[in-house]
Parts: structure tokens; C-alpha cells; sequence
């Protein structure tokens, strides 16, 4: 442990209240919303159904193979995604960046296209692999890119992103486009759960242990988040921590993107209402970050489910509704600190 | 996200646009009249772009009676000329499913893709007779100035639209009677699957592509372009469908694993789109079916998951030699 490990780690904003009770409703809608989860499919799996089927049943046989890992996934996803916002957020010292926004999924996506290409054959995690290198590529293209911006204006980050995940996002489109895989990679890309069940979802665990690695660096990136001055004034070492951070980003983008799909908005908008409750201390908003988008992946999950019962309707179409009128409170509510 | 949502609305959009050209087309039958040099086709044409309700024109067009260079944008139409003897000097060869290869001429140029036209390339050649369908009818008015262009989609039923193309093209290659033939042959053949499977129980059509499943739908009532693809399974074949109120779009709702085992059908007719549109090794609709949930089906433990000619089902559909073999695919389960 360096010094850097017991760098102090006050916030911006040191006096926000703990509000404890926010963090409880969190937990308690996250717990209750998951055990909806179990139950809501096209199949019976009700409490009454288990009990009368025993350990053998159908019921049973569903729960574990389908209700389980789907609820597991979503949970997995929706707090590593909130996790891969918030470090994202910390390591560029913008409020409108998540892997989305700066072409990091795009990257990643692009990975997943060479891989239909040259190796169609390729098991998940070779796929997921070559996702994450291209998502850690992306990432340091963005630093680099952000770098040379020369006015580090709060919005001109942002839009570097977007024109950067435009710029390769077309790029992806091109080619599969050229090769007859744009279907394919659409639905790839699309975020959706429908198909998730016991041995088609875990590599999301990944992304779980990920947001563990970001729980043991929490603090660093706290002090990431004052600038690189501050922080190798403190003794940190800038550059390992950044690494981290692209890493954990990275592998998080990408054991999402093989498993569900692009889920946008999340990563820009739980980490944004966890910092306008209890503000900017990594190490304490992290459980928060992870909790809110859990419960809020959850939630749509769930409409996702319901809306065209027994069709599925893609999640990300939810994600996208719900996460778009939420960034456009966080834009235009008074005060708002992000602006 | 950034690159997904265009496409997809573009996608959706030319898919209604073709199912509303469908629509509204549905009674125009075609009128053959042969004189000594060409043969008169008449079609409604809609005349509104993409994204626009759709406006239709009639059309008459002249088409020359045995053409010397045939260029094909419809894969049907290649697979009915090839089966009736001719040949075709140009299409977009990238397209064009190996079992259809020999139906081009050895020397056959590439014309572009099923949505742009190489139209140097095309006029370079000086066809006399271009003939689009489906995904290429935006291409008309380029096409029509460089040679007698027809639009042979899929208008009304199945049959009906097989039927017209078929002695279309059989009166355009002098060949009436095999065609009338093939016409015959056809609907005897499907009519041979119709009862097959008829005895066959319920059954659901689902495309696996990218390791989703979608269930295909029926047309219902209105019969008309949209009946293309899997959903002629129920619509063309007479498969009862284990759910009815499936939404008409082209490539189904999705649903999950679990859906299989609620609804049960005795029959899962799968559409391999990946298969169908060439990703080779990509991950086959078979390693996705394979899993503890389907296995829990009536359709697994009887046998009864059926792969469907991706090919056949999925891209070409209409043509004749492409009819025989989705009769053979519902033809296989009478064992």
C-alpha cells in the first residue's frame, strides 16, 4: 500500500448530507423488484407452482434455468454498467461521459464485427476478448483524442465522444453493411435478456468481479477525479490508476455487449442522480451506483417482459425511453450541477 | 446504439413499404397479351419514394420475346428463368445462393447489390429485359431507361404471385407449356405438403439469428406480401399456428427460450437466418436450440424441430426451384 492509498478522500461537495434512507429505498426496491423477476415469464413459476411441483417440477426447472440467470444478468449488468459510467466520469472529470458517449461500445462493437468476419466460429469468450481489447483501445483513442482538445469545455467532451462513436460506429456500419452482417450485428447489438438462461450468461460475472476491482480502487479514482496534478501531488501513480480504470471499463463493456447487448443512457445517468444525492466520494457512491442501476435494469427488464406478453419487446428500447427523459431532467433541472 | 437506431428504422421502414406495396397491389393480376415481338406485363407500380405512403401507377411494360441478355435483381425471377430453360447474362452475384449458380451464364457480370444498381456496368452490356423485384423496386426508374424493366414481387398470395411470374417469364422465353407445367406441378406440391401438414398438429415458425429467436407470423386475413418468408409456413403450407395473434412483420417478435416450452408447439419450423445470409460457422440456430429449456419441449422429445432451407425461406422465395425445396422441407416430416 502506497501512500496514495490513504490520500485524503473528501469530496467536492464534503458536507452532503448521507441520506441513508435513499440508500435503504434503493436496496429495498432492488431486492423486491428482483424477486418480481423470478416470477414474472411466459411460464407459470409462481411460489404456489414451486411448492406444488416440488424440487423436480417444471417450476423448479425454470427457476434455476431461466428465472435465475436472467435475474443474475440483469443485476450483474445493470451495476457494472453504472460502475463503467461512474469511473469513466472520474477519469475524464466530465459528467456526460459513459462508454456509450465516447466510443468505447462502438469499439467494442467493431471487435465483435472482425470476429463475424475472420473467426465467425469463435466462442463467446475469444469474442468477448477481442471485444474488450478493441473497448480498451477505444478507450485510450478518447483519452488521447480529449487530451489535445485544447478548451476543456463540459460540453466539448461529450461531443468529441459522439463524433468519435460516430466516426466508428460508421465505420462498423460500412463494412458489415458491405459483407451482409448488419442484421447480424443488430442483433448482437441490441440489448435484450429474452434469450438469457443458465450457460449463456456468464460471462457477466466478469463484469461483476470488475466492479470489485473498482470497489478496491475506489479511493484512487476519487482523487483521479481532482485532476492529475492533484493527484501525483498526492503521491498517486496517475497512469496505473488510468490503466485500472481503462481496463475495468473495457472488460465491462464488453461481457455486456456479448451477453445483452448496448444498453444506453445507464452509465450516464445513475452515477449523475447517485452524485446529486450523496456526491462525488467514489468509495461511497459505488454501492449506490451499482444498486441504482441494478434496481433500474431490473425495472425495465421487467417492462420489457411485460408490455407485449408473451413477446419480448428489446430492452434497450425501454433502457432508451426511461434513460432519455431522466438525462433530460438531469440537463435542464435548476441548479443543476452539471451544467 | 448510435450506428443501431438509423438502421433500423430504415429497415423498417423499406419492410412496411414493401408490405403496403403488397397490400394495395393485391388485385391487380397480371394481364399477359403476346404479340409477334414482346409481351405486354401489366403491374401496379408505386411510385412514391421510400418512407412515403404509397402511390400506385399502372403500369404496362413491353417486354421482348426471347431477350438475348436477361439482367435479374430478383433472385426468384433467375431461379424461374434458369428452371425454364434460360439463362441469365447478369445479376447481383453476390447474392445469388449456390444452388442457382448454374442458372447464370458462364461469362455473367455482377449488376450490383438486391438494393443499388451498378447501372454503368448495366448499360454497358445493353440488356434487353431488366427485371427487379422486393428489395430492388426502388430501383426502377434508373433501370427503366435503360431497358423494358418489370417488377415481379410478390403481390396478393404466394401462388398467385408464383403463378403470374411463372407464366410471365414462360411467354417472355417462348416456353408456355413448361410453364404452365411447372405451375401445375407446384401447386399439386404444395397441395401434397398442405395435407401433410394438416395432420401435423400446431406448429411455430421462429428465425434464430445472433443467438435471438423470433416467432415468425402468420399474414392472417390479408394475405399479401407480408406472408413471405417463415410465415409461409401457416400462410402458403396451412401449419396451424400455436399462437395466432402474433404481429405481421417480416422478422417476428422476440421471445425467449421459455416461450418454446409454454406454448409447446408439436412442430418448431426454424428459419437459420445467419445460415441464410452466408455467415458461415457463425453460431447455427442447432447450438442455439440445443439447451436444458428446449429440451423440455414436445417438439424436442418427439423429434420434431425442423430446419428449414434458410436460403429457400428467407431470401429467394418464388421462384421454382426454391418452391420444390420448401415443399421438401415440409414434405421431410411425413418421414
Amino acid at each position: 500500500m502506497t501512500a496514495a492509498a490513504v490520500a485524503p478522500t473528501s469530496a467536492p461537495a464534503p458536507t452532503r448530507p448521507r441520506r441513508t434512507w435513499v440508500g435503504a429505498l434503493i436496496g429495498a426496491s432492488l431486492a423486491i423488484l428482483a424477486v418480481v423477476s423470478l416470477f414474472v415469464g411466459v411460464s407459470d413459476v409462481s411460489p404456489a407452482a414451486l411448492l406444488a411441483g416440488g424440487s423436480d417440477g417444471p417450476a423448479a426447472f425454470l427457476l434455476v434455468s431461466s428465472r435465475i440467470p436472467r435475474t443474475v444478468a440483469v443485476i450483474l449488468v445493470g451495476a457494472s454498467l453504472g460502475i463503467a459510467g461512474l469511473i469513466m466520469q472520474m477519469l475524464v472529470r466530465n459528467r456526460f461521459v459513459e462508454p456509450g458517449t465516447t466510443g468505447v461500445t462502438e469499439f467494442a462493437t467493431l471487435g465483435m464485427l472482425v470476429v463475424m468476419i475472420f473467426q465467425p466460429a469463435m466462442p463467446v469468450p475469444g469474442k468477448m476478448a477481442v471485444a474488450a481489447v478493441f473497448g480498451l483501445f477505444g478507450t485510450w483513442v478518447f483519452l488521447r483524442v480529449i487530451r489535445a482538445v485544447p478548451v476543456r469545455q463540459l460540453v466539448l467532451v461529450p461531443l468529441v465522444g459522439i463524433m468519435l462513436a460516430g466516426i466508428v460506429g460508421s465505420i462498423t456500419a460500412f463494412f458489415a453493411y458491405r459483407l451482409d452482417l448488419l442484421q447480424s450485428l443488430g442483433q448482437w447489438a441490441q440489448g435484450s435478456f429474452a434469450t438469457v438462461m443458465a450457460g449463456r450468461y456468464e460471462f457477466v460475472w466478469i463484469a461483476g468481479a470488475m466492479v470489485v476491482v473498482a470497489w478496491f480502487a475506489a479511493d484512487r479514482f476519487s482523487v483521479i477525479g481532482l485532476g492529475e496534478e492533484f493527484a501525483v501531488n498526492l503521491g498517486l501513480d496517475y497512469r496505473r490508476v488510468v490503466a485500472i480504470g481503462m481496463v475495468v471499463i473495457a472488460v465491462i463493456t464488453a461481457a455486456v455487449l456479448v451477453t445483452a447487448g448496448m444498453i444506453p443512457f445507464l452509465g450516464l445517468v445513475v452515477p449523475n442522480v447517485v452524485s446529486i444525492i450523496i456526491g462525488d466520494n467514489v468509495r461511497r457512491s459505488i454501492p449506490w451506483v451499482a444498486g441504482l442501476g441494478a434496481a433500474f435494469v431490473l425495472a425495465c427488464d421487467l417492462i420489457a417482459r411485460t408490455v407485449r406478453f408473451p413477446y419480448e419487446i428489446p430492452l434497450s428500447v425501454v433502457v432508451g425511453v426511461v434513460g432519455a427523459g431522466l438525462f433530460l431532467w438531469l440537463l435542464l433541472r435548476k441548479g443543476s450541477r452539471a451544467h | 446504439m448510435i450506428t443501431a437506431r438509423p438502421l433500423l428504422a430504415a429497415s423498417l421502414a423499406l419492410v412496411t413499404g414493401i408490405a403496403l406495396a403488397g397490400c394495395a397491389s393485391s388485385e391487380a393480376g397480371a394481364e399477359l397479351e403476346e404479340t409477334a415481338e414482346t409481351v405486354s406485363f401489366t403491374w401496379d407500380r408505386n411510385v412514391a419514394g421510400e418512407d412515403e405512403d404509397p402511390q400506385f401507377e399502372t403500369t404496362t411494360v413491353e417486354a421482348p420475346l426471347d431477350p438475348d441478355t436477361i439482367v435479374v435483381f430478383d433472385i426468384a425471377a433467375l431461379d424461374t428463368i434458369g428452371a425454364l430453360g434460360g439463362e441469365v447474362a447478369g445479376a447481383p452475384l453476390e447474392n445469388v445462393p449456390d444452388y442457382l449458380q448454374g442458372y447464370l451464364a458462364d461469362d455473367a457480370f455482377n449488376v450490383g447489390t438486391l438494393f443499388e444498381a451498378d447501372l454503368l456496368e448495366i448499360e454497358a452490356q445493353q440488356p434487353d429485359l431488366i427485371i427487379i423485384g422486393g428489395r430492388s423496386t426502388a430501383l426502377y426508374d434508373d433501370l427503366s431507361r435503360i431497358a423494358p424493366t418489370v417488377d415481379l414481387s410478390l403481390t396478393g398470395s404466394y401462388l398467385d404471385t408464383l403463378e403470374r411470374n411463372t407464366l410471365f417469364l414462360g411467354a417472355v422465353l417462348g416456353v408456355e407449356e413448361e410453364a404452365a407445367v411447372a405451375v401445375d406441378e407446384l401447386s399439386a406440391g404444395i397441395d401434397e405438403a398442405r395435407a401433410v401438414a394438416a395432420e401435423a398438429g400446431t406448429g411455430l415458425g421462429i428465425m434464430v439469428s445472433g443467438g435471438s429467436l423470433s416467432a415468425l407470423a402468420p399474414a392472417g386475413d390479408g394475405a399479401d406480401a407480408r406472408s413471405a418468408r417463415g410465415g409461409l409456413i401457416y400462410d402458403l403450407f396451412g401449419v396451424e399456428p400455436v399462437v395466432d395473434d402474433i404481429a405481421s412483420a417480416t422478422h417476428g417478435e422476440p421471445i425467449s427460450f421459455e416461450f418454446l416450452v409454454e406454448y409447446d408447439p408439436d412442430y418448431l419450423w426454424v428459419v437459420d437466418r445467419d445460415a441464410a445470409i452466408g455467415t458461415e460457422g457463425a453460431e447455427a440456430a442447432a447450438a442455439v436450440l440445443d439447451n436444458d429449456i428446449v429440451e423440455q419441449t414436445t417438439a424436442f422429445a418427439d423429434d420434431h424441430i425442423v430446419y428449414l432451407d434458410a436460403t429457400a425461406w428467407y431470401v429467394v422465395f418464388g421462384g421454382i426451384d426454391t418452391t420444390r425445396l420448401m415443399i421438401d422441407d415440409v414434405l421431410q416430416i411425413a418421414g
